[in-house]
Formats: C-alpha cells, structure tokens, sequence
C-alpha cells in the first residue's frame, strides 16, 4: 500500500464556494486538495448567467478587497454589465454582469491548476475520517477531523476539511413525473456522504430549487421583445481588473400572459410541487413559475427575461420560468409567450433536491460545532447563489488556516461586511429555506456599500494574509487620490466662476462663494457639475470622485449609521464563554434558555439576534455576564 | 420544565373575607395537594381544571374546602398549579400555608408567581410589568392601567403600528432588493402607512404627558385671599370637617393637603393659607408655603368671596397665578350684585355646585375618561414611542426628496424602538412580508 497523501485542508466540491476556500488556503501557504466529483463542473454556473444583483454585487466587491478571486474572474468572463438602484440611492447600487458561463468555467478552472498549493483531483468524497475525543460534559465537540476516504477507497490526511458539496448530496432532479438521481445537468452525484454525516449526528435536511428551461436564441423571435443593453461607463467587480470588460450582449424582455396562467393551472396535478412528489423545502427567494401563478392569483402577467448563456453559445436562459412542469407543458407554455412561439428547448426546465446541514451547526467562524478542523461552505450551510457560496468559502478557508496555525478564527462582523450579515444570519437564526442574501438584511447597509467594500475590508484581509501586495498597493494608490480630492474640495469659487454651471441646472446661485464640498452637498448637483466648473477634477478616476460625493451629500445618514453601530458595538465587545450553560442561568426564559444553548453565541449581541430571546433575557444575561466577570477577576 | 421548587402562598389579601385561597406552583403541587386535600368525588386521577368539594386537613384541623388543578402548562405560571379554596379567616389560612410549607413547599417570595410565567413564556414583559404595576397600585385609575398594560392593551397598540409599518418598509424594501422585478409602484401607499403610524403613535404619546395624574394623581390648590372660604369648600369636596372652619382671618396657617378621587383618579387637595401680608410670622411660613403649593398644582381653585365687593389686593392676587391652570370659583353669594369674572358659582356651605367644579377641573386638565383609556405608564415605553415618533418625522420630512436607502434608516429605526417594546423580531418579518406581498424572485 502506498503512503497516504497528507494535506492541510481537503476541499470536498469545486464548486463557488470551494474554489473560493481553495484559493484563500493557497495564500495562506496551506497545501491544499480541491476534490471534485467532476472537474467538467468546476465553478460550473448551474442556474442564471448573472453574477452580482441587489446585495450579491456586495458580496462579489466583499470577496474582492479581502483577496477573493470571484470578481476577477467574473469580469474577464463578462459579457453585459449593468448598475441596478441608480435611482434609489448609493447604499444599493448595485452591479450585476452577465457572464459567459462556459468562459467562467475555464477560466476558474484554469486559476486552480495553476494556483501553486492547489492540488486539483476528481474524484467523490464518501467518509470524513474523524478521531473520537473523549465528550467533555459542557462541550459539544465529538471529534476531531483527521482526513477524507474517497470512493475509490484512497486516503488522504488532513489537518482541516471544508465540506463545500453544493446541491449535490443525494439530488434529485425533477421535470413533471421524470425523475433523475444526477446532480445539475446530468452531473454525477454524491452518493455517500449523506449517510456518513447522518452517522457523525449532524442536522441533515433536504432542500428544493430550480432552473428554468433554455432556448435556443436562432428559434426566439427578439423583434417581439424589448431589448436590455448594458449600461455605459459601469465600473467591474474587481480592483485587479485592467481592461474594460465587454459590454455588448443584449438581453429580451417579454412577459406571459392569461393563456400561460391558464395552462399552468390546468396542468398542476403533473406538477412535482403540488402533487408531492418533492419534499424539499423551497424557496420564496426564487419561486417556480407555478408557484407564482399560485400564490399571485391577480396578477395578469409576470416578467421573462431571455439571456445569452455566453458568447459561445446561441443557447439562452428563461429567467423567470422556473419550473419542474413536465417537458410537454413546458413546451406548451413558451408558445403561449410573446417572442417565444416557435422557441426550442435545448434544455428543460426541472427542480432539483438535495441534502445539506442546519447550519445552526457551525459557528461563525464556519468550523462545525461537533467536529474539530471540519468547516462547511456554500449551499450545504442552506444558503443559495453563486456569490453567497463564495463568500463563505472564503471565511471557511481563511478559518480553516488560521485553525491550523492556531489562530483565533476571523468573525466577519455585521458592521463591516454583507459576508459577516450572511454568516451571523445563518449560524444565529438558522434557515428553513434555501436563504438569499437581500440588502433588507442589513440594518448597517448606509455604511455597507459597493463602493467602500476596499475601505471596509482591504486592511483586514491585509492583516490577515489574504491581500496580496498588488491590491494593497491598488489601495494605497486609491487611499491617496481620495484625500487629495476631498483636499481640493475645500477651493472656493466665485459666483461668475459657477453660474454657468448653476443656472443649466437651475439650482439656487450661492450668496458669496461656495467650495467644491459644498457643491456636492446639494442634492441636485453632482461631480460632473463639478467637472464643469473645474475641468482640474477630471485627473481623477470617476470611481474615487463618486465615492467622494457619496461620503459628502450623505454624510448626516452616514453618520447616524456610525452611530447605530457605535450603540451595537457595546453589546458585540462582550463576549460570552462557549461552556456556559444556559439552562443554569437564573431569571431566563426557558424558552431563551433552550435556544441560547443550541446557538451558543460568542457575544451578546448575537445572542440578541436569537429568535425566541428578548431585550429582557439580554439584560438578564448582561447581569449573568458583569457576576461572571466579577468571579473571574476575584479568583 | 419546571423550577425545581415548589412554591406556595396565600393568593388573597391579609384581611378577613369569606373565603381565602392558597395556590400552589411547580411540579410536586399535585401530589401536596393530593397530600392534603380529600374527596369523594375524586376518582383516580385529578382533572385538570374542575372545582372538587372535598375537605382540607392538617395536624390541627379539618374544614370543608374546594380544590382546583391547572395542569402545566395551561395554567398562570405555566406549571402545575393548585388553588385550595378555603374559609377566609387568617389562621384557618396560615395553618394550611404552614402545614404545606411542613410538606416541602417554599414560601414564594413577592410577585414569584408572575416571575415564573414571565420565565416559562406565560406572559410578556410588557404584561408582566402590569401585573407588577397592579399590585402596587393605589387609584382605581391606576389598577385599570395595569390591568390594561396586563391584558395586553399597549402590547396591542404598539403590535398594529409594528404592522402598519412593516409592511410600509416591505413595500420599500421590495423596490431596492427587487428593482427590476417589482411592478408596482409601493412608494405612496408605504408614506400613506408611515402618516397613519405616526399619527397613532401621537396619541398615545400624548396620553403620556398624564401618565403623572395615573400614577401619581392631580395637583390641585386652593387660593384666595384671607377668609373667602378656602377651607369650607376643601370640607364640601371632602364631605368632613376636616379643616378648622372659623370666621376669624388666617385661621388655616399650615398646609393642609388631602386625598380624594374624582373619576377615577387620585386628587391630592392642598388647602393652603390666605395670602396676605402679615406680621404674624407662624402665618408668614404657612403663607410661603401656599406659594410652593400653588407652584406645583396641576389646578388652581381661586376662591373669591362674592358677597363682598372684588378689592384691588384679589386682582394682584389673581394676577400672580397661572392663568392657565386656575378656575375662578366665586362662593357665598349672589354674583349680580357684587360682579365679576367667576368660572362656576358655588355655596361651599352647603356643597351647591361641587359636582360642576369637579367636572371644570377634569376639563382643564383635559383627562376626562382618562382612568379608562390607553396611557403610557412606563418609562421605557414612553422613550421608545417618543423616538419613533421623531425618526418617522425625519423620514416623511425628506420622503420625496431623499433616496429610499437613506429614508429607511429612519423609518427602520422607528421600528427597531417599537419592537424593543413588545419584543418582536422585525428584521425576518420584513422579508416575510415582501415575499408574502409581493411577486419577486427569480
């Protein structure tokens, strides 16, 4: 028998999330294997061909200034470029690109075989090789992981393993009463694992989502439709990001209509959601087209959106016809749609199932609570989307390092990032469906934007390893125009200097002289007025001067956001030991105190964001905290 | 799950009465009760919640007695409850209460009862702090407000305007995680929402501002020169001779104060001295002290002799109060012959018009039916509204003019102080609600 083959971190899924978790181990220096059942379905786009949207674009600029390689990659593979909430304010503007999926693929795929400390290897995961520990009465630990057996009966050993399996435990695929035992079109499955996890006495569950159909783009009639181009002068996901990315692809809106409804309707015994044939639990976030039939009963038509696959391809993606109808009605329903008469599907729309863990079970540093060294990214965690996989494969490779070096796990906060709203979210409420990152999450989301994700983030993932010195470099670059404009700023004009400018917009003419802050703090001018009035700005990228305007014509919400954090910032700093156990704590409710359990938070302020706790039980526990300390510091 | 003791008290006051009742709470109140309680009618086990007439014995004596079960958790404190009903008289009670605590039961300590259906999620807190209200209550005024912030009543009014604006921020919410998605357009119908909140919220607010005349009752002073019948008509109001009535000037030189209720609220009467200038210096102080009384009043009765002709020194007097907080009450005679300016005519001698006068005070303190409606009573909550209040002001200030990220901050944050009240999660009812209201989701 030969050796077996020792790694510091075993990537079980090559998915988005464990691409991301492979890439931050590689920078930390930790030798790594990315194992996937397929490598043909490595960072494979099984769904839209979008990356970014409302809070997802976030996250993608989130994963950029902390070193991530989503971004990058996202934007060599860009096809359309949009910026969605230009009107309804700076918090959430919000980029989103359609990206060749093909592209994106080989790209990713290419990044992983070269990145040195990646070991790229097909292959399926079937047991975690765990070592007992002996059960402490207050701690949860079970076992420490030691390493990962695959179907082919190899061994590998490990310091740390990230479970990053996506939708493909146990799935299933759906299309009305055909039913196929594959993984997202027609990819191998994971078999095994389900049963093993199930043995390690983890929370398994089973989870429902679904794609619509594609067609192909010579057999839709575009004429019928309206045509969505990009936006112009966008900026890209990434700060490493040099060439300006292509911009040229267009996508069709169309609608369906009372006849489309009408089929639906007729045809709902065959549908797998209403007839019981799928258990899992679904998401509202991304309803089927049945389900929004159903429950939107008066709606007279609901939205479509035909868009390219990629620029190698004529195969187009339906957005917004999700559906597990069987193959026939589906093809019935695009002929009652505008534009899509004579459409021929390449492939059929379907649902998929799949097994993932509560993640109630993981702390926030995605380390499991029960398992030593064994992290979990991505969809299995209950999560949907590309980008909400990502970023936790970032926090569980960068964790799953830091656990070997001994470190203190990073904590992504919610103050400071979407990745630490969508990880706190998920470890402290838990999910009962597939959970989508919304900016709706984030009470800090003034200060949370697109724009200062760098200024948030950048010097953190610095300390932390994961920032290269090109991107600090980038950064210090852009730290230095920003103070240089916010300096020239404060040059005054006179009024004959802004008239011109003025009056075009009609705006109020100052009394004496106005500075360049002062312009920008009015609400019905902006920097290309100041561009117009002094041609010196135009040295400066349009990136940093937007991001200027922004600190200045928002300052007084900035600033009440600063605030608000600042009051949660009291509760976050205390920090409450993993071994109390709660159901000794005096005066909480039961309730709270079965709950407190479960969770175990590392500070107070998650604990206030359990369901089920109230302000009461906090200021019990705040008084639990303050005699607790007092005892430690007497001893 | 149940606190490890089981507690035991008398539920009804130290008085004598014709029946008192000892309850019982935790998990061996069954089988105490059992212990010391027996009847024929009982076969097999207890049933939950049916009355037994049976008898109740201990070392000393035995007395008919009726017995009830609440199983956990259906009960007041969420755990097993027994209620023994028993003759009222206190020693007959206290030989049950110790014959209990002999058999293991711990005497519970004050509002323990509340406290463990606080703890096993009976009531909540906003409830728990009105049955703690209620029993320290002393107007009728303010056991009604307990009891209504014990039923629940704030709880409810804050609970709708949670409502309203939950679904006000969805709307909004909807726009900026779905752009181009939503169809509708949300925007008029969530200010629509943020108005009608702010509104109710107003109200309640405003009732707090009486939250004093709750809790601690209204102010109210008698002033008036020497002699006019300032202590006459505290007697009429009072119906006793509780001040010395003589026809000699200055006899009242201390500060008289008493209690009495009009509608429900507690009324603390302050009969002070005749305000004129004197040498005498016991009369001196007690005029001083008329001066602080009449600062501090909510009301003032300015008492004016009729039957005598209005003097320049009543005017200077009326001119030194507070115009706004004082009834002008003409008393002992006939105001036609001598006129003036009088709010209400009344004969403190024989009590004519007292019923007017107390109406009069009760309107200008505009707390007519106060006793009986929604007031805030608690400092937290009071701070809470109040700062909604003003974040939904902000929002609607700059409603057309600011983006929609920037007037969620505040209407969110009106919100957040609402839900710090009764304890809510908003933040996923917010979700729930765009997806329950709106067709969004790819």
């Amino acid at each position: 028998m030969a050796e077996n083959k020792k790694y510091d971190c075993i990537v079980i899924g090559a998915g988005h999330a464990g691409c991301e978790a492979a890439y931050a181990l590689s920078k930390l220096g930790k030798k790594t294997l990315l194992l996937s059942l397929s490598l043909e379905a490595l960072a494979f786009m099984a769904c839209n061909p979008n990356i970014g949207g409302t809070s997802k674009g976030h996250l993608v600029y989130e994963i950029d200034a902390l070193g991530g390689i989503m971004g990058f990659v996202a934007d060599e593979a860009t096809i359309q470029t949009r910026m969605l909430n230009l009107s309804n304010g700076p918090a959430v503007h919000s980029l989103r690109a359609q990206v060749d999926k093909n592209l994106y693929h080989r790209l990713m795929k290419l990044e992983m075989e070269r990145t040195s400390n990646i070991e790229l290897q097909e292959g399926e995961a079937v047991e975690l090789l765990i070592e007992k520990i002996p059960q402490k009465e207050e701690s949860k630990i079970c076992g420490k992981i030691v390493g990962v057996k695959t179907d082919m009966g190899a061994i590998y050993e490990a310091k740390t393993v990230i479970l990053a399996t996506g939708v493909y435990l146990q799935a299933k695929i759906i299309t009305g009463e055909n039913v196929r035992c594959t993984g997202p079109s027609g990819f191998k499955r994971s078999e095994g694992l389900t049963k093993n996890l199930l043995d390690l006495g983890l929370d398994i569950r089973r989870f429902k989502t679904g794609t619509p159909m594609r067609v192909l783009k010579s057999s839709v009639d575009i004429d019928k439709m309206v045509p969505q181009y990009g936006d112009l002068d966008m900026p890209n996901f990434s700060m490493l990001t040099e060439n300006e990315v292509r911009n040229d692809a267009v996508c069709y809106l169309t609608h369906t209509n009372l006849d489309t409804h009408k089929l639906i309707i007729d045809n709902l015994d065959r549908a797998p959601m209403y007839n019981g044939e799928i258990c899992g639990t679904g998401a509202r976030y991304c309803p089927s087209i049945e389900d929004k039939v159903m429950r939107f009963k008066d709606k007279q038509r609901h939205q479509i959106f035909v868009e390219p696959e990629g620029a190698d391809t004529d195969e187009m993606y339906v957005q917004g016809l999700s559906t597990s109808l069987p193959y026939d009605v589906q093809e019935k329903m695009l002929k009652t749609v505008k534009g899509l008469e004579n459409a021929k599907i390449t492939r059929y729309g379907y649902a998929i199932e799949y097994d993932c863990i509560n993640p109630l079970e993981l702390y926030p540093s995605l380390e499991l609570k029960k398992y030593e060294g064994l992290f979990a990214a991505g969809q299995i965690n209950g999560t949907s989307g590309y980008e909400e996989a990502a970023a936790q494969g970032l926090i569980a490779g960068l964790n799953a390092s830091r656990k070997i070096d001994g470190l203190d796990p990073y904590i992504a906060t919610r103050s400071t990032s979407y990745i630490g709203v969508l990880i706190d979210d998920l470890v402290t409420k838990g999910t009962n469906e597939p959970y989508r990152m919304m900016t709706s999450r984030a009470e800090h989301r003034m200060a949370l934007r697109q724009d200062n994700a760098d200024f948030r983030l950048l010097e953190k993932g610095r300390e932390l390893g994961l920032v290269d010195d090109r991107r600090y470099e980038i950064f210090q670059e852009r730290k230095k125009e920003v103070k240089e404009i916010f300096k020239a700023l404060k040059k005054r004009y006179k009024i004959a200097e802004v008239q011109e400018v003025f009056t075009k917009a009609e705006v109020s003419l100052p009394k004496n002289s106005i500075s360049g802050e002062e312009i920008l703090k009015r609400s019905q001018l902006n920097y290309s007025h100041l561009l117009a009035i002094n041609p010196d700005f135009n040295k400066y990228s349009l990136k940093n001067l937007k991001y200027v305007e922004i600190e200045i014509k928002y300052e007084g919400y900035l600033e009440k956001q600063t605030q608000a954090i600042k009051e949660s910032a009291r509760l976050e700093e205390l920090k409450l030991d993993l071994d109390i156990d709660y159901m000794k704590v005096d005066n909480l409710r039961i309730e709270a105190r079965q709950k407190l359990n479960k969770v175990k938070p590392l500070t107070l302020a998650q604990a206030s964001r359990i369901s089920g706790v109230t302000p009461a039980d906090i200021t019990v526990l705040m008084v639990y905290f303050r005699k607790r300390q007092a005892e430690k510091n007497s001893k | 799950m149940s606190a490890k003791d089981t507690i035991v008290a008398k539920a009804t006051a130290e008085a004598m009465a014709a029946i008192g009742i000892i309850r019982i709470s935790g998990q061996n109140a069954l089988s105490l009760a059992k212990d010391i309680f027996t009847s024929k009618e009982i076969k097999g086990d207890i049933e939950a919640r049916r009355m037994y007439l049976g008898q109740v014995s201990t070392k000393n004596f035995k007395d008919k007695a009726f017995c009830i079960y609440y199983k956990a958790p259906n009960s007041y404190t969420g755990e097993d409850v027994v209620e023994i009903q028993a003759h009222g008289g206190q020693t007959l009670l206290d030989g049950i209460f110790r014959e209990l605590v002999s058999m293991g039961a711990r005497p519970a300590h004050p509002g323990e009862f509340t406290k463990r259906a606080y703890l096993n999620g009976k009531v909540d807190l906003a409830k728990a702090e009105g049955i703690s209200d209620m029993i320290s209550a002393s107007s009728e005024a303010e056991i009604m407000q307990a009891y209504r912030l014990m039923q629940g009543e704030l709880s409810k009014t804050i609970t709708a305007s949670i409502e309203k604006l939950t679904e006000a921020v969805a709307g909004l919410e909807a726009i900026l995680d779905y752009p181009e998605e939503l169809e509708e357009d949300t925007r008029p119908e969530s200010l629509a929402l943020i108005k009608e909140v702010k509104a109710d919220l107003e109200k309640t607010y405003a009732s707090s501002k009486n939250r004093r005349y709750i809790t601690e009752g209204i102010n109210i002073s008698l002033c008036g020169l020497t002699n006019v019948g300032k202590s006459s008509l505290m007697n009429a109001i009072l119906n006793d001779d509780r001040a010395i009535v003589t026809d000699i000037a200055g006899t009242t030189r201390d500060v008289l104060k008493e209690n009495f209720m009009i509608d429900g609220l507690k009324v603390n009467l302050v009969d002070t001295a005749g305000i004129r200038d004197s040498k005498d210096s016991i009369e001196q102080i007690g005029i001083k002290k008329a001066k602080e009384a009449i600062q501090g009043a909510d009301v003032i009765l300015f008492v004016m002799d009729t039957s005598i002709e209005e003097t320049d020194e009543e005017k200077a007097l009326y001119n030194t109060l507070d115009k706004q907080k004082t009834i002008r009450v003409a008393n002992k005679g006939d105001i036609l012959k001598y006129p003036r300016k009088a709010d209400v005519l009344i004969e403190a001698e024989t009590g004519k018009n007292i019923e007017k006068l107390m109406d009069l005070i009760l309107e200008k303190l505009n707390v007519k039916n106060l006793a009986k409606s929604t007031t805030l009573t608690r400092e937290r909550h009071i701070f809470a509204i109040k700062s909604a209040i003003e974040s939904l002001d902000n929002a609607i200030e700059v409603y057309d003019n600011m983006t929609i990220d920037c007037i969620l901050v505040d209407i969110k944050q009106a919100l957040r102080r609402l839900a710090d009240i009764t304890g809510e999660d908003v933040d996923e009812a917010i979700v729930d609600r765009v997806f329950s209201k709106f067709c969004v989701g790819k």
